[in-house]
């Protein structure tokens, strides 16, 4: 029961985390250009999220107990790149497959979302910080999950501006993509100061 | 013609113009040192792998090439990482993660099978050079602007800077000063354009003028 109560609490606990204080986009602008892209395109946010959340939690179960095995490597730094793309190309060929051999709405949509999925900084990312931070199963599984939210967090906060940040309103110059770094540079120092960081002035 | 074909350092720059792999740029580059490591390292990455994704064949599936594509970039990333880690022992533990997520960039996961791989070899050579050379000039600005401004020092050497804004060392201060260089991009870019639009408006009076 012990266990089971500490691997649902260090699920939640790092789920939290990675949703609001290690947010991908907000506080490492990993998958910043994805979400750029994705707004542009005007896809649907909350579909892409959905996907990113199935590759990373999946990868990141199969990270976790493969990980142990190759911190006991000498040269781990350097192999783990490697290792955890051979796993997340795994899970994404699953996923082409299972996508492909299934009756679903919005299939091309759906490939579409994992092809573009897949390879993103914020899904290698996430591997790359569970196995730094030395983290437990449930640790691994709620990072994943949370990167998944977190991004779709993120990008719907950029997304509900992304119209006013295009306007005549806005100088030429600063008009799109300038105005929108600096409205996303602002809500990172928002996070910034939620994680409890003083302002280094 | 043959400004189209270098417009990888500029009018298409990756992180100015197009957002393309600007982590690093926002958040680990803000030092010149840190900025060396990420942009010699993307240098290698990027130009390495492209090469040999050209010799990939064709006929395999979008999946299966972009794994290979991704998998060669990691084998890449072995030998430029240790070496970098001689160069820039102190840096490399300070852009942490940054460093090996360079593999999954995208101009080798995405614009590598929208652009580059469209083209003749040596004419995609000559493009992802001017693409990764644009990355390196704006990553090593951005890295001069933020220590100077932000650490009041350069290569780790101390400046006489009256006042400096440490904010800058966050990304926050990452977002701002890429914001502020991709203005000026586009500012310059709204000018170049200005002369070209007059030029036409003239000719087109004149044509009218002429049908009459």
């Amino acid at each position: 029961m012990d266990l089971l109560l500490g691997f649902a609490s260090d699920m939640f606990f790092y789920g939290i985390v990675a949703i609001f204080l290690e947010n991908t986009v907000l506080s490492r602008a990993l998958g910043a250009s994805t979400t750029l892209w994705m707004i542009r395109k005007k896809y649907n946010i909350f579909l892409f999220g959905l996907i990113m959340t199935v590759i990373t939690t999946i990868s990141a179960i199969i990270a976790y107990f493969i990980t142990p095995w190759l911190e006991n490597e000498k040269n781990a730094y350097y192999l783990k790149p490697l290792i955890y793309v051979c796993v997340i190309a795994v899970v994404y060929v699953i996923m082409i497959l299972v996508t492909n051999h299934s009756n679903i709405k919005h299939k091309d949509t759906i490939l579409i979302f994992i092809h573009r999925c897949s390879f993103n900084c914020a899904v290698l990312g996430a591997l790359l910080l569970s196995a730094q931070a030395k983290l437990s199963l449930g640790g691994y599984i709620g990072f994943g999950i949370g990167t998944g939210i977190g991004f779709t967090f993120a990008t719907f906060l950029i997304e509900v501006a992304y119209e006013r940040l295009n306007s005549p309103k806005i100088p030429k110059a600063f008009r799109g993509f300038p105005i929108t770094l600096f409205y996303i540079g602002i809500l990172s120092l928002a996070v910034y100061g939620m994680i409890g960081h003083e302002l280094p002035f | 013609m043959a400004f189209e074909r270098l417009e990888g350092f500029l009018t298409q720059n990756t992180v100015l113009e197009r957002g393309l792999v600007i982590a690093p740029v926002i958040v680990a580059a803000n030092t010149l040192n840190n900025a060396l490591a990420l942009g010699i390292s993307f240098t290698v990455i990027t130009l390495l792998t492209l090469l040999i994704a050209s010799f990939v064949p064709k006929h395999l599936s979008y999946t299966i090439r972009v794994i290979l594509y991704v998998i060669t970039a990691c084998i890449i990333f072995i030998p430029t990482a240790k070496v970098m880690n001689h160069l820039f022992t102190e840096s490399i533990f300070k852009v942490g993660i940054f460093l090996p997520l360079l593999v999954t960039n995208s101009l080798i996961v995405t614009k590598s099978e929208t652009r580059f791989l469209r083209k003749p070899r040596l004419m995609m050579l000559l493009d992802v050079f001017c693409h990764v050379i644009g990355f390196f000039m704006v990553i090593v600005l951005v890295g001069v602007i933020r220590e100077i401004l932000g650490n009041g020092t350069l290569m780790g050497n101390a400046i006489n800077m009256p006042i400096h804004f440490a904010v800058l060392m966050l990304p926050f201060g990452g977002f701002i000063t890429v914001g502020f260089l991709s203005a000026l991009l586009q500012r310059i870019h709204l000018y170049l354009q200005q002369p070209v639009k007059q030029k036409k408006r003239h000719w087109a009076t004149e044509i009218k003028e002429g049908e009459k």
